[in-house]
C-alpha cells in the first residue's frame, strides 16, 4: 500500500514547510555568515585568476592584514604572562588571535586548496550518483547475473579502505601519467592528480549512493510498477517515469549525508599530492610547526562546507517536496 | 463477436492451485461480474489476461489471438486495469497520472497529451482536479483519476480489480457511476466487485468462482434468483444478508 495516510485531507508536508516564514536570528545569524565566507572564496578565486594570475600561491597576500590580530594576540599574552597562574584563559584568548592571525596570513592558499576540495566534492557526488542510480536499479530489478555483479560492486568497493583504493589507482596503476597525457587535463580541466581522485572518489561514492538509493527504491510500493506496467510501459521505462521520481526523492537525506561524508573524506586526496584544503594546510604547519592551529583554522572550512550542503539540499528537498510523498 | 476467451486455463503460486481449469467467453460490449470468496482466484484471473501473471496451463485468447503471442506491452496497452488500492503514480498530479501513458506509450506530443487527458478527466467529472495529488485527493477520486488513466490508453476492454473495496461507503457510488456509463457507452468490462447491485442492474454475465474453478456462470438475474448450484445460492444470500 502506499505511504499516504488514507484520509484525504492530508495536505503533506508542503504546508509545514519554511519558505514564506520570516527567518529566525540563527538562521539570519549562519545565513549571513555563508555569504560573507562564500563572497570571500569566490572574489578570492577570481581575483587570482583575472588580477595576479601569475603570482605564486603562497606569495599572495591576504585581503585583510594579519597585523592587528597579531598586536592583540601579543598583547594578551604579556598580560597572561604577568598574571601568572590566573592568567591561562587569557592565554587561551590569546592562542585563539595567534590562531586567527596565522589563518588570516594564509588564507590564500586555504582559498587554492579550498577550490579543489569544492571540485573534487562535487564532481565526485554527481559523477558518483550517475553510477549509482543504474547500480541500485540493478540490485532491485536485475536479474541473477546483474544483481550479484551490483552486489559484489558495491561489497568489494564499501569494505575496503577509501585511502587504499586511491593509492591502488595512483601508485598501483599508476594513473597518473596516462591521465596526464589526456586532452585539456592540465590546462582547462584539474591537474592528473585531481582527476584521479576524482575517479577514486566517484568509485567509491557511487557505492555508497547506491545503497541509499536502493533502500530508497524498495520503499516504493511496488503497486507503482505494476500500474506503469499496466499501461503498457517496459520495466525500465516504469522504472525510470514512476518508480525513480519517487525513490531519488526518499533518498535525498541518505544521500546528504554521503555527499557530507565525501567533503571530508576528500581529504585524503592529500596522500595522493593533491594541493587541496587538508594538504595546503599540512604544508603550512610543515612550514611554521604549528599543526594544531591550522588544522584549527582548516575545521572551520569543512564546517562552512557541510552546513552549506545540509542547508542547501533541505532546500532542494522542500523544492522538490510532493504532497503526501515522504 | 468473442473479445476474450479462456480455454482450460491453470494457475499455479507454487504448490497452490489458484486457477483450476477455468473456461469462459466474453463478447465485445459485454459488462461480465466475477464474484467469489476472497483468495477464489478472482484478481489472478485478472491479472492472467494482461499478462502481470502467466498462465501455466490453457490459452487466452484476445480479440482472438493467443495472448502469449502478442507482446506483453502492446497487450496491456489494449486491456486497461483499475485497481483496488489505486496505484495512481504518487509522484504525479492527475492530470500526469494520465499524460504518462499518453507521453511514453501512445508517443503523444506534449500538448496533444495535456489536452487529452484533461477530456478524460472532466469525463470522470474531475475537470477541477487537474493539479491535485494523489494524496490531495478523496478515495472516490483517486480512483477515478485511476479510471480516466485507463481510458487514455483507447483500450477494447477494462479490468476492474475490487475498484470499490478500499473506499468509504458514501464514495462508492460516484465510482459506480463511472462504470455504469462506460458500460452504457460499449465497453467491454471484466470487474472483480462485491457491489451486487451493479452486478445486477449493469452486468450481461455473472461468474461465481470458488477454490480456482468456475462454479456457475450465467445471466445475473437468474444466478440471483434461481442458482443451480447450492454453493451459489449460499454465498449470493450471505453476501445480501438474507441468510
Amino acid at each position: 500500500m502506499s505511504k499516504v495516510p488514507e484520509s484525504g485531507t492530508s495536505a503533506g508536508r508542503a504546508g509545514t514547510s519554511a519558505v514564506g516564514e520570516l527567518p529566525t536570528a540563527r538562521q539570519a545569524l549562519l545565513a549571513g555568515l555563508g555569504v560573507l565566507f562564500w563572497g570571500w572564496l569566490i572574489v578570492r578565486w577570481s581575483y587570482d585568476r583575472l588580477v595576479a594570475p601569475s603570482v605564486n600561491v603562497t606569495d599572495r597576500e591576504p585581503f585583510v592584514p594579519a597585523g592587528p590580530l597579531e598586536g592583540v594576540a601579543d598583547a594578551l599574552s604579556t598580560v597572561a604572562t604577568d598574571l601568572g597562574a590566573l592568567g591561562t584563559p587569557i592565554g587561551w584568548l590569546a592562542w585563539a588571535f595567534e590562531t586567527a592571525a596565522l589563518g588570516v596570513r594564509n588564507l590564500p592558499a586555504l582559498a587554492e586548496g579550498a577550490l579543489i576540495t569544492v571540485q573534487l566534492t562535487v564532481v565526485s557526488i554527481l559523477c558518483g550518483l550517475v553510477i549509482a542510480v543504474p547500480l541500485a536499479v540493478a540490485r532491485v530489478y536485475g536479474g541473477p547475473v546483474t544483481r550479484w555483479t551490483a552486489l559484489a560492486y558495491t561489497e568489494l568497493i564499501r569494505g575496503t579502505p577509501l585511502l587504499a583504493q586511491l593509492f591502488v589507482l595512483w601508485f598501483g596503476l599508476s594513473l597518473g601519467p596516462p591521465v596526464r597525457g589526456l586532452p585539456g587535463v592540465g590546462g582547462p580541466l584539474p591537474s592528473a592528480a585531481v582527476v584521479v581522485a576524482m575517479i577514486g572518489f566517484t568509485i567509491n561514492s557511487s557505492a555508497y549512493q547506491s545503497e541509499y538509493i536502493r533502500s530508497a527504491l524498495t520503499g516504493v510500493d511496488a503497486g507503482q510498477l505494476t500500474a506503469a506496467r499496466a499501461i503498457g510501459l517496459g520495466k525500465l521505462a516504469g522504472i525510470r517515469h514512476v518508480v525513480l521520481p519517487q525513490a531519488l526523492r526518499f533518498a535525498i537525506p541518505g544521500w546528504t549525508n554521503e555527499f557530507i561524508y565525501l567533503i571530508k573524506y576528500s581529504s585524503l586526496a592529500a596522500f595522493i599530492t593533491v594541493p587541496e584544503l587538508f594538504r595546503r594546510a599540512r604544508d603550512i604547519g610543515a612550514d611554521t610547526f604549528r599543526f594544531t592551529d591550522i588544522y584549527a583554522v582548516i575545521a572551520v572550512f569543512y564546517l562552512a562546507f557541510v552546513l552549506t550542503t545540509a542547508a542547501a539540499m533541505r532546500h532542494f528537498e522542500d523544492r522538490t517536496a510532493i504532497p503526501g510523498l515522504n | 463477436m468473442t473479445l476474450l476467451a479462456f480455454d482450460g486455463v491453470t494457475k499455479h503460486y507454487g504448490e497452490e492451485l489458484v486457477l483450476d481449469a477455468v473456461s469462459f467467453e466474453l463478447d465485445r460490449s459485454e459488462v461480465e461480474v466475477i464474484i467469489g470468496p476472497s483468495g477464489s482466484g478472482k484478481s489472478t484471473l485478472l491479472r492472467c489476461v494482461n499478462r502481470l501473471a502467466e498462465v501455466d496451463n490453457g490459452t487466452i485468447r484476445f480479440d482472438g489471438e493467443p495472448i502469449g503471442d502478442t507482446d506483453a506491452d502492446e497487450l496491456r496497452r489494449q486491456v486497461g486495469m483499475v485497481f483496488q488500492d489505486f496505484n495512481l503514480f504518487a509522484h504525479r498530479t492527475a492530470l500526469g497520472n494520465v499524460t504518462l501513458g499518453l507521453r511514453r506509450v501512445r508517443g503523444f506530443s506534449k500538448e496533444e497529451a495535456r489536452e487529452r487527458a484533461r477530456r478524460e478527466l472532466e469525463q470522470v467529472g474531475l475537470g477541477a482536479q487537474l493539479d491535485s495529488y494523489p494524496a490531495e485527493l478523496s478515495g472516490g477520486q483517486k480512483q477515478r483519476v485511476g479510471i480516466a488513466r485507463a481510458l487514455a490508453m483507447d483500450p477494447e476492454l477494462l479490468l476492474f480489480d475490487e475498484p470499490t473495496s478500499a473506499l468509504d461507503p458514501e464514495l462508492i457510488g460516484e465510482v459506480l457511476a463511472v462504470m455504469r456509463e462506460l458500460a452504457d457507452d460499449g465497453m467491454t468490462m471484466l470487474c472483480v466487485t462485491h457491489e451486487l447491485g451493479f452486478a445486477r442492474s449493469v452486468a450481461d454475465r455473472l461468474t461465481f468462482l470458488e477454490a480456482g474453478a468456475i462454479v456457475e456462470r450465467g445471466d445475473p438475474e437468474r444466478l440471483f434468483t434461481d442458482p443451480r448450484s447450492d454453493r451459489t445460492a449460499e454465498y449470493l444470500s450471505r453476501l445480501t444478508g438474507e441468510y
